[in-house]
């Protein structure tokens, strides 16, 4: 039996509790009286999976079979999710693999021999060739990558795009025009939080900057509350609206699947689990990976960090109807990940990681670390935010990683330029946006090196504006004061100091509540 | 204005005329306010050499536009009355003496070369034959006139040379041949310039030279060998003067050529002429006149003060009860006032020593204290660190100073061959910076103490009787105007009120400067802030032409080297053991090819590409484009990429000069309007031969490159930017109007800062890969 999230208050007998940073993890011992939220414990996974697939194939929901919509001659195909999900990636097989083989099994069946398979990775960098593998699984990487038939989307590509209209608020619709023009479009996702899916995996995933640009800006962002839900947020609004302009041309089979919690593999699975619950082998083997990571290089660190592959567990798949079988997957994420919370508090901590969805196999800089911790960490709330309008967040993380000049060319000069200039978002993307996203080199990078697009580093600033817009102080613990500083935010060397710098905003004795984050949650906050 | 008495100074002088040479140095301007303020009636003649395009004239207008004559101009109603009704201007250089005006009374010779070490041939003309000269146009004008014309000679009392103890105040004892030393003098110019075209001197000048730039390429040595065969005629023209006064008996070659210029005078006496000959020993700063203080330029002991002040003199060779022999020049000017007005009997020459030391003596020790006083109570102020720690001197004598010396110069010698062999990095360059400062001081305690020693050591006490006597003659008024007694002087008060503050007053006036200049700029001003990229072409400067900037690669845009690059190619196409060996291979011809490449690039880059014999061009490409792009990419410093692509937002070409092979700079291709990299060259199939088609562009042939490419596309170099890294870049470097070093070498380093290039620090991102095989991994 698994045991739903709850709300710790921290108190004498709480034992020091891991906090995520960078490239390592801490023990902090809160104050008195702090919340803290921990997930729900992992779910079983699913034992056949590929039985549950081909139910899931077969008996869609509000479609017909996914056989019956095949037949000789047609055009099929296959948009999957790119590496940015799931985090960390998918111990082989990937859930995505076993389900491209499957349709394709299908397909071959129903004679269907027009068949392309893209990366649905919308302004994310082109994946090597080995993480498409990794993703489809040797054999369809075989048999499709040496013909050019298994392929990174390409945004930038004009003639590979095709303009499906505008919808009634004037966005534009500019996807894949191979997607477009198909007979059939099967879209192959993993729902590893509550944002992921539904109309946002071809209405984005497959889409160009003059659609991306109309809901990825400061504006939406700051009015989607949170992007977790997408009821209230005014990025999946758009994205909907879009998603049902793009269902009436391009006949859409959604395949979204739900994982569990299992995000560390052994030794690492004391991270999962209660501090006050860890056995002896447990605490031998935080203590020897706390020893081994203050001894490690950088480059050790993130080498061992980067290869860690989960042992996610299935725990649903549902195909069919796009909105419907959103409607399942996000009880089923919900399931896994929302916690309920009563009211809020003046100060939020959270502890950002050493992987966001942005930088697999790449090093996590100071603007990605913004976003995952005011962006994704913030956002991870139903209701209302964690923390109240005009309270403090605390991170943890070191910004000391540098940029990746190979992922994130335009992030150097985002950092170096723009922030150089403001940090607020609007402005930011009032003077600055369009001149990176037209930007010939960082164009060329993005269509033929592994560069992010040139605009992706205002989509992080974007990410964040909602929570610097809630809040009325940020300040890293454990950060570089020189990069926090050029972020606009502070730094502090412990949690005490924070506490005290936040004094001002939040007074001497605030209310905390710590993020026991990762696993994934979702905080149900009831005010 | 009132009569003077008719036996006073002014009195005796009144209604003569009087020439003057050396009107524009110390004593010749101290001299001439005397003359305007204190003696009314006096005409005075001043012999002015025209100085590049200012005539005599117009030197001398600028002269008295100085504060000091403000009164005496006022006086006269403007400096064109002065000039008209006191004062002649007569153009001329003592090298070639113009004729004389015919009325003169006296004439007083106080040109004269005052440096210590002047070459050998100068030295001879300007207190030789410029005396000599001189003379002659003194007989002919004094004929003229039909009266004997007063010759006031101003020698130096160091012309005693090398002597201990008294001097009188007597002709110098020797007997010197004048005549063949001044032919061998002025023989000398043209000896060394001959000598130093030897083929022994040139050669290793040469091998000198080609060591440092060979890497540069050869035209860079050759200009350096030329340069140092100049340096060498210039050190060894001093150094023959320098050895012949000594052999000879006199402390250098000033001395020794101002005796021999005393002796000329002599006979110019002899030959039945009023001559007097005064010898002033160490000249500073005014007592009194034109006000306390008064100094111009630097004269011998300030270089010391102010090093001393600066806490950068830490001993000095001397002995601490050793007399040092001061004068201050009012009372220089005085006693020549006072001389012309009682000249001597015809025949025989007059004698005069100015000096202080022997009824007034002041020991380096007391020196040293009063100036130790004075700083202590007036530090320095340098920088923002507080006042600089004074050294203590022990005066141990001059042979221990020199030990010191001589080992730090030793120590300065292998840190300096260290730090030119070292890693380069930010380390190395600071290093090498504080060496450089190290080095030039000792370089300046090395100059000063070897000039100075001799004089430090001279236990020498001059005798002014005579001058005294002269004194003695005066009215107790003239002795008050013309003051000349230096046993009056107070040393405590002269050095801690007068002379040290008088000394590092400009020096005061420039730190502040500095220090606010520094506050208005950060402390990060000065030369690692590029300077802006301006806008479209042809908005700055005359804009003829198009502008354009210069990359270098391999360590300015991205950290590699061409072994590196060759082995990220070479090691894609081999197995596990393959790799091992060709690794073990390269490994071992390192030593060989880093000593190439300190010799000469090409024969390097020639080595490292024979290595490429037998791979397929195409092949190469597509392993560029497969699994090397990434890792090019992935290592170029962000910083450089900024700079090219706001240079091509500015309007300006971007051109890409590197000595790597051609398919490796295929990922930069989209950044460069042109590339140029070396081409391998093929056979009919397509593989390559391990030769390249053209020869490699480094060093000087970067430079040409250049021109003939800005050239033919209308590229304006003086207003381009050339960005390089290392040494054998300096051609490139210098060819550009805006030249940047990047991350640099040490020797490029320190060419950058002499030369005030910007030097920046554009590193690669610390998360890049330094594997010799990056794309092994994704394969």
């Amino acid at each position: 039996m698994t045991r739903p999230g709850f709300v710790l208050e921290v108190d004498d007998r709480t034992p020091p509790l891991v906090v995520h940073e960078g490239l390592g993890f801490r023990l902090e011992d809160f104050p008195l009286g702090t919340r803290v939220i921990y997930p729900p414990e992992s779910l079983p996974g699913i034992a056949d999976v590929e039985g549950a697939v081909r139910e899931a194939l077969l008996h869609p929901v509000d479609s017909d079979p996914l056989p019956e919509r095949l037949f000789a001659g047609m055009r099929l195909t296959i948009a999957f999710d790119d590496v940015s999900l799931p985090l960390p990636s998918m111990r082989r097989p990937d859930i995505r693999q076993r389900i491209i083989e499957q349709v394709l099994t299908m397909a071959a069946e129903a004679g269907v021999d027009d068949v392309e398979i893209i990366a649905a990775n919308a302004l994310h960098r082109r994946m090597t060739a080995a993480e498409l593998e990794h993703i489809v699984g040797e054999r369809v990487f075989r048999s499709f990558h040496p013909q050019g038939k298994l392929y990174n989307f390409d945004a930038e590509d004009r003639d590979a795009l095709t303009h499906l209209g505008t919808t009634d608020r004037g966005e534009d619709i500019e996807i894949s025009k191979r997607a477009a023009e198909s007979d059939l479009l099967v879209y192959v996702n993993v729902n590893l939080v509550a944002m992921d899916g539904g109309h946002k995996s071809v209405g984005i995933g497959l889409a160009s900057y003059k659609s991306l640009r109309h809901h990825h800006n400061a504006h939406t962002m700051v009015h989607s509350r949170s992007f977790m839900d997408h009821q209230k947020s005014a990025m999946h609004q758009s994205a909907w609206r879009i998603g049902r302009v793009i269902k009436d041309t391009v006949p859409v089979f959604q395949v979204e699947t739900t994982l569990n919690n299992d995000v560390f593999p052994r030794p690492y699975e004391f991270l999962m689990k209660r501090e006050w619950e860890w056995s002896v082998r447990d605490q031998a083997s935080m203590l020897a990976a706390r020893r081994g990571l203050a001894l490690a290089p950088q480059k050790l660190r993130h080498k061992l960090f980067h290869d860690l592959r989960a042992p996610y567990g299935l725990t649903g798949i549902a195909a069919g109807e796009v909105e419907a079988v959103h409607e399942q997957t996000l009880a089923r994420v919900h399931r896994q990940q929302l916690v309920e919370v009563q009211g809020t508090s003046d100060v939020l901590v959270m502890g950002v990681p050493y992987l966001g969805p942005y930088n697999v196999d790449s090093s996590m800089n100071p603007v990605l670390a913004t976003c995952m911790g005011l962006g994704y960490y913030f956002n991870s709330y139903r209701g209302h935010p964690v923390v109240r309008r005009g309270g403090a967040v605390i991170l943890y993380h070191p910004l000391d990683e540098g940029f990746n000049q190979l992922h994130h060319p335009s992030y150097v000069d985002f950092y170096e330029e723009v922030l150089a200039e403001t940090t607020d978002p609007a402005v930011i993307g009032e003077k600055y946006e369009r001149q990176f996203a037209e930007d010939p080199w960082y164009r060329h990078l993005y269509r033929t090196s592994h560069a992010y697009h040139g605009v992706h580093p205002f989509y992080m600033w974007y990410w964040a504006a909602h929570a610097m817009d809630h809040v009325g102080d940020v300040i890293w613990v454990g950060g570089d004061r020189r990069a926090a500083a050029r972020l606009g935010f502070r730094a502090a060397s412990t949690l005490a100091d924070a506490l005290e710098m936040a004094s001002g905003t939040v007074g001497t004795s605030p209310s905390i509540t710590y993020l026991h984050n990762p696993p994934h949650l979702l905080a149900d906050v009831r005010v | 204005m009132t009569q003077a008495p008719s036996g006073s100074v002014a009195g005796r002088l009144a209604g003569r005329h009087l020439l003057l040479t050396g009107v524009t140095g110390f004593v010749g301007e101290a001299l001439l306010h005397l003359l305007l303020h204190e003696v009314p009636d006096v005409r005075v003649s001043l012999l002015v050499r025209p100085k590049g395009s200012t005539g005599g004239a117009a030197r001398i207008a600028k002269l008295l536009e100085k504060p000091v004559f403000a009164q005496a101009v006022a006086d006269a109603g403007g400096v064109e009355a002065l000039l008209a009704s006191r004062l002649g201007v007569v153009e001329g250089d003592l090298a070639d003496v113009p004729p004389l005006p015919g009325d003169l009374d006296a004439v007083v010779h106080c040109a004269g070369d005052v440096s210590f070490d002047p070459p050998v041939d100068e030295a001879f003309t300007t207190n030789v034959v410029g005396t000599r000269d001189l003379l002659a146009r003194v007989v002919e004008a004094g004929r003229e006139a039909g009266r004997d014309v007063h010759y006031l000679h101003v020698s130096t009392a160091y012309v005693a040379g090398r002597r201990r103890g008294h001097v009188p105040e007597a002709p110098v004892e020797h007997d010197v041949d004048l005549e063949a030393e001044l032919a061998w003098g002025l023989a000398q110019r043209r000896d060394t310039e001959h000598r130093s075209r030897s083929a022994e001197v040139l050669e290793a000048a040469r091998r000198r030279a080609e060591k440092a730039h060979s890497r540069a390429g050869l035209l860079t040595a050759a200009t350096a060998t030329e340069q140092a065969r100049r340096d060498w005629v210039s050190a060894e023209l001093v150094r023959v003067g320098t050895e012949r006064a000594r052999s000879l008996g006199w402390t250098d070659c000033y001395t020794f050529t101002k005796a021999l210029g005393e002796r000329v005078v002599e006979a110019h006496a002899r030959a039945g002429h009023r001559v007097t000959v005064l010898r002033p020993s160490i000249i500073e700063s005014a007592l009194d006149r034109p006000h306390a203080g008064w100094i111009e330029g630097f004269k011998m002991a300030e270089p010391l003060i102010l090093a001393y002040g600066r806490g950068e003199l830490p001993e000095f060779p001397a002995a601490a009860d050793t007399i040092v022999d001061i004068v201050p020049v009012d009372h220089v000017a005085s006693a020549i006032v006072a001389a012309l007005a009682h000249p001597p009997e015809p025949g025989e020459a007059a004698y005069l020593h100015v000096c202080s030391g022997d009824r007034n003596p002041l020991t380096f020790g007391e020196l040293y204290s009063h100036v130790r006083a004075y700083f202590d109570e007036h530090p320095f102020q340098v920088g923002a660190r507080g006042a600089a720690r004074l050294p203590d001197w022990r005066f141990p004598g001059a042979a221990s100073v020199d030990r010191l010396l001589t080992t730090s110069e030793r120590a300065f010698k292998v840190a300096d061959y260290v730090v030119g062999h070292a890693p380069r990095g930010d380390r190395t360059r600071q290093v090498a910076r504080e060496l450089d400062r190290r080095g030039r001081r000792l370089e300046f305690l090395r100059r000063y103490l070897t000039l100075y020693q001799e004089y430090a050591q001279a236990e020498l006490r001059f005798s002014d009787d005579a001058t005294t006597a002269l004194r003695e003659r005066l009215s107790p008024d003239d002795q008050r105007t013309f003051a000349f007694d230096t046993a009056t002087i107070d040393w405590p008060v002269y050095l801690r009120e007068i002379h040290c503050p008088a000394v590092t007053a400009p020096v005061r006036r420039l730190d502040e400067l500095r220090a606010r200049r520094q506050g208005a700029r950060g402390p990060s001003a000065g030369g690692d802030r590029l300077p802006e990229v301006s806008g479209r072409a042809g908005t700055e400067g005359s804009g003829a032409g198009e502008v354009a900037a210069f990359f270098d690669m391999d360590g300015t845009l991205l950290s590699s080297n061409v072994i590196e690059t060759y082995l990220w190619m070479r090691l894609q196409e081999l197995d596990g053991a393959g790799r091992f060996a060709e690794l073990a291979r390269v490994a071992a011809r390192v030593p060989s090819l880093v000593r190439a490449e300190r010799r000469e690039r090409s024969a390097f880059l020639r080595a490292v590409y024979r290595e490429y014999a037998g791979a397929r061009l195409d092949d190469l490409d597509a392993v560029v484009d497969e699994l090397l792009s990434d890792h090019v990419l992935s290592r170029l410093a962000p910083a450089a990429v900024r700079r090219v692509r706001e240079h091509r937002r500015a309007g300006h070409r971007t051109v890409l000069i590197t000595g790597a092979v051609r398919p490796l700079t295929r990922p930069l291709a989209p950044l460069f309007d042109h590339i140029e990299a070396a081409e391998l060259a093929v056979d009919g199939s397509g593989t390559c031969t391990g030769h390249l088609s053209g020869s490699p562009v480094v060093g000087e042939s970067r430079a040409a490159f250049m021109r003939d490419w800005a050239a033919r596309n209308g590229v304006d170099l003086a207003r381009s930017y050339a960005y390089a890294d290392s040494h054998s870049d300096l051609p490139l470097l210098a060819a550009a109007g805006h030249p940047v070093a990047v991350r640099p070498d040490v020797s490029l380093y320190r060419h950058a800062r002499r030369h005030h290039w910007t030097i920046v620090d554009w590193a690669s991102p610390p998360s890049a890969s330094r594997g010799l095989n990056p794309a092994g991994a994704r394969r």
